[in-house]
């Protein structure tokens, strides 16, 4: 598919699709498909005759996408044109009055994937994995993701509550939460302990190339190079985003080699990703990459290329393992399909789908008592209809970055082995997975 | 474009040749209806224009057939908790329930939350006599898991040749005990009444379902009753109804009809005037002889149960002892599709011959009269109802508290069965318990849930 690019975990739509091709696409389908269609027009005839009430065709339609898409994984679904605005809104990084939450859907709730930094729920205290129940007086059963987002927008300065479930126990807990104007800043850097730089991605939105360059400048101009001992580049929590900003931040790392590819089922969905020369930022100083149970997708992408090209090293728990690719494909006024076409392997080959990538060292965070069980990502294989990916599957790993620096057992592994020491805080792998 | 426009709006299915339909189509219609059709046609050119990029772009090439299922699937859980597709395979496995006999356990089984739930274990069973109940989730079957299988998957696991094993995995209640079961399979015999004697002089009649085979079996229970009993000595009749969860409206009619020679039994309206329908009791269809009447409802009692209790409480004809029935007020048809499966659709609701709506509402008893819940299944037994449901039809001011649904399985703890007998016998039951403690007992109920239990949709297994 030449006519839109491949995204990660999101996309904008940057095709051409004409107005007339649905036409086509019925016709073709009717002379391939066309058992199954007629089949399906007769079921929606048939409801929408004799339904004991007038049935709302859009919901029905709506019903009928949404459930067969949702046969395919977990990752494919229907943006009506208010859910793909919303989703524009967040690849470009504009701003709206919210919380800050990344949400996703699961069992009828709305699952916490990951409070974003300096917002107003990571402030009071929401974890990934917290299950929202209610939000003001509404439960959130029989919500959409939209309707349940869309409640928790609003202008900044309100006040909203959430009722959240957390953990295996599913304490209840409550939340009221003020709003504020949430900018999707993907990029935040400073210098760390004097000599390193640190780039923390919280997703790879529009900006987050743009981001890291402002980053490496900043870098530049406070330390000289001199100075600069070398990188820490932090992608816990880090969803994922668009494919081509994973690659051009990769590419601020290495001069050369291959950086990803892609292959799906059609010969025009096989694409190579490869480093460009001369744009390579970081002037080879050593880089230290952060992963958790939380970073998924094109963050996979970049620490899986740095890991293969021995550019970075892996320090944290096992990443999430969402190894394909989404397309945004455009409906025309109906909005969009976001559609699973690809698999993406790293430069050495291999899929990390329903795998995850193992961190060079494993590093576990001290979890609170209170947050023991509760702060495990499930992981992809743990997702109802993944892609399989051969039997080697991992689920679940742990996803807690403590709020405060000097807690952070992974940020300080990560400092100490840029000073050059390999020192004994870094645990085995071996107590690592069985924490799991 | 116009010319689709008219050709959906006449009704023919997506994806047929659209030229060849006739432009004059369009004259028909009023602007509205062109409105409308149009709206409809963007519908579904939407709907196929994602099947379309789905096939020519997903990652893997996608079974279209499952495609289209889940579709219709999705298309039919957006209406209500009812409306469901069946394919070739369940819409056999329904015909078999409504009929004949298979190789099984024994239990009613709908799906929640991915997982499979026992509705109600069946009388006599190999379930029934290994102690599985209501509200048992079962989370393996012979060491598989359930999570993942459509409820069609499991039931056929569970089915098989009678005299083989099965191993079930339960978790129950709100402290999720696990428990394995092995249960031998054997003959299940859709056997919809039973009856005897009880008391000496009450003709006890237990209808489970609703098939084709009810009002027979009514019948010849009643003969059998009445030659049991001196007509001089019979003081009455049980018609036990709870957990039952339904059936055909058809044989609820003649049920119904077998107690009252005159009068409406049920009325449904839907949309369409052939949904709309009454029925009255047959002259000459009586077969009680004016004998007394006690009805037995619980929580597990839905919809055909619901629309005889109705009925014979409307017509004064029967005192109704128990809990409150589960509410469900609709009535589903089933419509052959293709040469395959079938759609099992919601097109009306039904009305007792009092004009009410026991949607998402439920029967109360005249008397309310709780079961004794053993201490270890407290707060298990109780069914959530329609009201519940995910999606449901809306109908007014609900009660979304749940009413027990356990009975005891030895007679002589049935206090339900004991406060039928008694009023029979000229007692008047009393009430265990006022409508408040009703209401702090349905406070015990497990935490509001969640998903669509689709009694309805409940399959024997």
């Amino acid at each position: 598919m030449t006519k839109s690019l491949p995204y990660l975990a999101a996309g904008v739509a940057a095709g051409v699709m004409l107005a007339g091709l649905s036409e086509g696409a019925l016709q073709a389908a009717a002379a391939i498909g066309g058992d199954q269609l007629a089949l399906f027009g007769e079921v929606f005839n048939k409801v929408r005759d004799n339904y004991a009430e007038k049935p709302d065709d859009d919901k029905l339609i709506k019903g009928a996408i949404d459930g067969m898409l949702a046969s395919l994984d977990p990752h494919s679904t229907y943006f009506d044109p208010k859910a793909l605005e919303d989703f524009q809104t967040s690849m470009k990084g504009e701003e709206f009055g919210g919380l800050g939450l990344e949400v996703m859907m699961e069992d009828g709730l709305v699952k916490v994937v990951s409070p974003i930094d300096d917002t107003p729920a990571a402030r009071a205290g929401l974890l990934s994995g917290d299950l929202v129940t209610r939000i003001d007086d509404t439960p959130v059963k029989g919500l959409t993701l939209k309707e349940a987002v869309d409640k928790m927008r609003g202008p900044a300065k309100s006040s909203v509550r959430l009722m959240v479930e957390r953990g295996a126990n599913k304490d209840l807990k409550e939340y009221t939460i003020v709003r504020e104007i949430i900018h999707v800043q993907s990029v935040r850097s400073h210098v760390e302990d004097g000599d390193i730089g640190y780039i923390r991605i919280t997703q790879f939105n529009q900006e987050a190339y743009d981001g890291v360059r402002k980053a490496f400048d900043h870098f530049r101009s406070d330390l000289g190079s001199s100075k600069l001992k070398g990188y820490i580049l932090d992608l816990r929590n880090n969803p994922g985003g668009l494919l081509n900003q994973a690659v051009e931040i990769t590419n601020s790392f290495v001069d050369s080699g291959p950086i990803v590819s892609t292959r799906g089922r059609n010969a025009d969905q096989e694409q190579h990703y490869s480093a460009r020369p001369g744009v390579n930022l970081s002037q080879g100083k050593p880089l230290v990459v952060l992963i958790n149970g939380g970073s998924a997708s094109a963050s996979e992408i970049v620490s899986g290329a740095l890991q293969d090209l021995k550019r970075g090293t892996l320090i944290g728990t096992r990443s999430f393992g969402k190894g394909s690719v989404q397309t945004i494909l455009p409906l025309g006024e109906n909005g969009a399909l976001k559609l699973t076409t690809a698999r993406y392997y790293t430069p050495s080959g291999r899929s990390i789908q329903a795998k995850g990538i193992d961190p060079d060292i494993v590093v576990l965070e001290n979890i609170p008592d209170d947050l023991k069980g509760k702060v495990s990502s499930l992981g992809e294989a743990s997702l109802f209809g993944h892609l399989r990916n051969g039997t080697e599957e991992e689920k679940g790993s742990d996803a807690y970055v403590p709020p405060e620096k000097d807690k952070d057992t992974q940020l300080q592994a990560a400092i100490n082995l840029l000073h050059g020491a390999k020192p004994e805080t870094l645990k085995s792998p071996a107590p690592a997975v069985s924490s799991q | 474009m116009n010319r689709k426009v008219g050709y959906l709006g006449l009704g023919v299915v997506l994806g047929a040749a659209a030229t060849v339909a006739a432009p004059q189509a369009l004259s028909y219609m009023s602007p509205a209806a062109y409105a409308a059709a149009a709206d409809t046609y963007r519908q579904l050119n939407l709907f196929g224009d994602v099947f379309d990029k789905i096939r020519s772009d997903y990652v893997e090439k996608p079974d279209e057939a499952k495609l289209i299922e889940a579709a219709i699937n999705g298309m039919l859980a957006s209406l209500d908790p009812h409306s469901s597709y069946m394919d070739a395979k369940a819409f056999k496995d329904m015909q078999v329930q409504t009929k004949g006999e298979f190789g099984g356990l024994g239990i009613e089984v709908t799906q929640e939350d991915g997982l499979v739930k026992v509705v109600t274990p069946i009388d006599d069973t190999p379930a029934a006599k290994a102690g599985i109940l209501s509200g048992d989730i079962i989370t393996a079957i012979d060491d598989q898991s359930t999570q993942g299988l459509t409820l069609d998957q499991a039931v056929e696991k569970m089915r098989g040749a009678i005299n083989s094993p099965v191993k079930l995995k339960i978790v129950r209640g709100p402290k999720k005990e696990v428990k394995d079961f092995t249960v031998v399979r054997d003959l299940i015999r859709v056997q919809s009444v039973r009856s005897h004697v009880e008391d000496g002089d009450i003709g006890y009649i237990r209808i489970t379902q609703f098939t084709e085979q009810t009002a027979e079996g009514l019948k010849a229970a009643m003969d059998k009753l009445h030659n049991d009993i001196p007509a001089d000595k019979f003081k009455g009749y049980i018609l036990d109804l709870r957990n039952n969860p339904g059936g055909l409206l058809d044989q609820s009619i003649d049920v119904v009809n077998s107690f009252i020679d005159k009068g409406e039994i049920v009325s449904t309206r839907g949309r369409t005037p052939d949904e709309t329908q009454r029925f009255d009791a047959r002259p000459g269809g009586d077969l009680s002889g004016g004998k007394p009447l006690v009805v037995l409802i619980n929580g597990g009692s839905a919809s055909a149960s619901e629309i005889v209790s109705g009925a014979l409480q409307d017509h004064k004809r029967a005192t109704l002892i128990g809990t409150r029935s589960f509410g469900k007020g609709s009535v589903q048809t089933i419509m052959p599709l293709g040469q395959e499966g079938a759609l099992r659709l919601t097109t009306a609701r039904y009305y007792t011959p009092s004009g009410r709506s026991i949607q998402a509402k439920g029967i109360e008893p005249d008397y309310r009269v709780l079961e004794d819940v053993p201490d270890d299944l407290k707060g298990k037994d109780d069914m959530k109802g329609e009201a519940s449901l995910k999606g449901h039809l809306a109908n007014g001011d609900e009660d979304t508290s749940g009413s027990q649904a356990y009975v005891p399985p030895d007679e002589k703890d049935d206090k339900q069965l004991a406060a039928a007998i008694g009023l029979l016998h000229g007692v008047k039951p009393s009430e265990t318990t006022s409508a408040k403690a009703d209401k702090s007992d349905a406070a015990k109920v497990e935490t509001p849930s969640a998903a669509a239990a689709r009694t309805d949709a409940a399959k024997p297994n």
